[in-house]
């Protein structure tokens, strides 16, 4: 089995936007928590208008993302390039308004360029098209880890030689049913956003040789669905000398999950999460595991309790968990380049 | 890398509940395109459909998917005689592109003519793809690793090689995988918006076809390791031994006119299983019955295995495309072929297209000895995935 390493990072929130440099230099600053919305035109620079005539919204992202994490890796497509993408939504807008066009005017009111949107897989195939990814391409549909998930199964497949490299992101965006609806149900506490985050996973001996720059290592990825006993995550890590943990759970599984963390891998690792300050979305799944390996990098873990301020952790070694309402969870080996 | 065979199947389509309906009808080269009674069609070019016909089973409370997705995922794994133990550590993939859509469209509808709410939460979280792999996790007890796929019309197809990878990489021994989809609102108008049905029954590879009709089912494979199922003593219908997956990142909705992406797609799967083209006697094709897309998969089949190089038919032209669920029950389909050695027919085929240079097997099913076979599948976003079976040697 390859190693597997991360060669290129793409963020576009309302947070943080670009590659991992500018991830560093976010999470190194003290920070509240942020707005869940991006702004218009956050994506302009990376998707020309022509492009962004024709796209939808949560499209723009994944391709502005995915453009970013390229660039800083400097991959070049053709050479083999697989997609693997995460989403707990998918382009629900256009669904939106492709039943509101049939409500309001009948079959006539139907648009044949938006319901391929309607389809989940949206993202990834535009995303192919504007990257050039002819191989393997996956949109993985999960509550709450999507954007985890893509990260395990890209691993995996670049580990195993399925493919050259990969691109594995997530993305979602904010819908304004779904929010009201959880907010019907009182589900409204944790907080949302929206944006997309990639990394280009590739093999360390291909990464090294054409010179790339190597952002840290996934050692270790595996997603089970949800064990009934505490040793259930330490049998999916298998990952010894853990320095730190990123994980994100809502505040309903917190107290489970510190059970289970704890019983696998002792309390001595600080655990750092982001969503409570830049909201939960499939993106920010993969921008967790490229803060997991600048953490195993920098010796430097964004502490979160409330607002954020670095502390100072041993380099080396970093876990990113994630765990779903539904009950898959996803684990993630990060360490240092 | 480990063998990958076939130990369970598990179907509900069109003809009905079960493996044994599925093939009488396909056998009998029976179309199951009728009157599409679930929705409404009034003012629609199209109003036919392949429904699976009721009694359905299972619980009213749960989405119409869930529902074909229980019955098809229960049956799988009762053929393969897995028990609770081996359901815990077995992983799950499922391929799906509508979800619960039907029922939360009934909702949208009714909040856009009524103002009313959806009458649960349940209802709502049962919304997404996502939903059927936790319905199932949770029903049968499926402990490891489970995720769920979207690579639309390609999903069922994609859910089983992705089962296989898992097996073959030695992550898991046995895997429940498949693809299930009902009827919606969105899919029937979607492609009636995009003038890709046929008002009649749909004839793919004909001179005369004129688009595609829409189903509805679910199909499931139970995948084992070939030395856990010759260890266990299981019944082992075929090996898995390759397949593709590609992308041919050209338009959303339109394939690559030279089938670039579909061969690639058919030659990695046969590299994978370490066949040559000579070898495969029967290919179960995408074939939707539109122009397009029968003209340019004949082109891809020609360049892989030579004009006339193997026996074409598309299960379509009887149970209709039934979306994330046709790469699976075509897949099983292609399976069942290779075990009684009979090609099920192309129905409605009666005058075949000179531009594809097949024998597409018109209404009749063919006996012939068959020793490998493939089912490819093809998506929106130019998502390609040839799955390749070989016949069981006891």
């Amino acid at each position: 089995m390859a190693r597997v390493v991360i060669t290129g990072v793409g963020v576009v929130s309302a947070a943080v936007s670009g590659d991992s440099a500018a991830l560093g230099a976010f999470l190194a600053a003290p920070f509240a928590p942020a707005a869940g919305a991006l702004g218009a035109g956050a994506v302009a620079v990376l998707v020309d208008p022509g492009e962004s005539r024709r796209l939808s919204r949560v499209c723009q992202f994944t391709i502005a993302a995915a453009r970013l994490a390229l660039r800083e890796s400097g991959l070049d497509p053709a050479a083999g390039l697989g997609l693997v993408v995460g989403t707990e939504f998918g382009d629900l807008a256009s669904t939106h308004a492709f039943a509101d066009g049939f409500l309001a005017r009948g079959p006539g009111g139907l648009s044949a360029l938006l319901f391929p949107n309607t389809v989940m897989n949206t993202m990834v195939a535009t995303t192919a098209i504007a990257v050039g990814a002819r191989e393997l391409a996956l949109t993985l549909n999960a509550p709450t880890v999507a954007g985890e998930l893509a990260v395990a199964r890209a691993t995996a497949a670049v580990a195993s030689g399925r493919v050259p490299a990969v691109l594995a992101g997530g993305v979602d965006e904010l819908d304004p049913v779904v929010e009201h609806e959880l907010k019907r149900f009182g589900l409204d506490a944790e907080r949302r956003a929206e944006g997309a985050a990639f990394l280009v996973l590739e093999p360390r001996v291909a990464a090294e040789a054409r010179g790339a720059p190597v952002l840290g290592e996934i050692s270790a990825a595996a997603w089970r669905a949800l064990p009934a006993r505490p040793w259930g995550v330490g049998r999916t890590c298998r990952a010894p000398a853990i320095e730190a943990v990123l994980e994100a759970a809502d505040e309903a599984r917190d107290r489970w999950e510190e059970q289970v963390l704890g019983a696998a891998l002792g309390s001595a690792a600080p655990v750092s999460t982001l969503g409570r300050l830049l909201g939960r979305h499939a993106g920010l799944g993969v921008l967790r595991v490229a803060a997991g390996a600048w953490t195993a990098r920098s010796g430097l873990l964004p502490a979160t309790d409330g607002a954020a301020r670095v502390e100072r952790v041993r380099p080396g070694r970093g876990l990113v968990h994630g765990l779903a309402r539904g009950g898959t969870h996803v684990a993630l080996v990060v360490d240092a380049a | 890398m480990k063998q990958v065979v076939v130990t369970g199947l598990g179907a509900v389509s069109p003809y009905g509940a079960g493996v044994a309906e599925f093939w009488k009808g396909l056998a009998g080269g029976a179309c199951a395109i009728r009157d599409l009674t679930l929705i409404e069609t009034d003012g629609f070019r199209c109003r036919l459909a392949a429904e699976v016909p009721e009694p359905l089973g299972g619980s009213a409370r749960r989405t119409r998917a869930d529902r074909l997705a229980i019955a098809a995922a229960g049956e799988a794994l009762a053929d393969a005689g897995l028990g609770a133990r081996d359901c815990a550590a077995a992983a799950l993939v499922v391929g799906a592109v509508g979800g619960g859509m039907l029922e939360a469209e009934a909702w949208y509808w009714r909040t856009a003519r009524a103002g009313t709410r959806p009458a649960s939460l349940s209802a709502l979280r049962a919304v997404l793809p996502s939903a059927h792999a936790e319905t199932l996790g949770s029903r049968f007890g499926l402990g490891g690793p489970r995720h769920t796929v979207v690579t639309a019309c390609s999903s069922g197809a994609v859910a089983l090689a992705e089962a296989s990878e898992l097996i073959a990489a030695g992550v898991v021994d046995v895997a429940l995988a498949g693809g299930v989809d009902a009827i919606t609102r969105i899919c029937f108008m979607g492609f009636n918006a995009l003038k890709l049905l046929d008002p009649a029954p749909c004839r793919p590879f004909d001179r005369e076809r004129r688009g595609m009709s829409i189903g509805e089912g679910a199909g499931f494979m139970v995948l084992e390791t070939e030395a856990r199922a010759r260890a266990r003593g299981a019944r082992v219908y075929a090996t898995l031994a390759g397949h593709g997956m590609t992308t041919d990142a050209f338009h959303v909705t339109a394939p690559e006119p030279e089938g670039d992406g579909m061969v690639r797609a058919m030659r990695a799967a046969l590299a994978g299983g370490g066949i040559t083209p000579a070898e495969v006697q029967y290919a179960n094709a995408h074939g939707t019955g539109t122009p397009q897309n029968d003209r340019i998969e004949a082109r891809a089949l020609a360049r892989v295995f030579g004009e006339g190089g193997l026996l074409v038919s598309s299960s379509k032209s009887m149970i209709g495309h039934t979306m994330a669920a046709a790469g699976s029950l075509e897949a099983i389909a292609t399976v069942l072929a290779l075990g009684h050695d009979l090609v099920p027919p192309t129905a409605n085929l009666a005058t075949p297209d000179p531009d594809v240079p097949f024998d597409c097997v018109p209404r009749t099913a063919r006996a012939t000895r068959l020793r490998c076979a493939i089912s490819n599948s093809f998506g929106f976003g130019g998502q390609n995935v040839t799955l390749l079976f070989r016949r069981s040697v006891a």
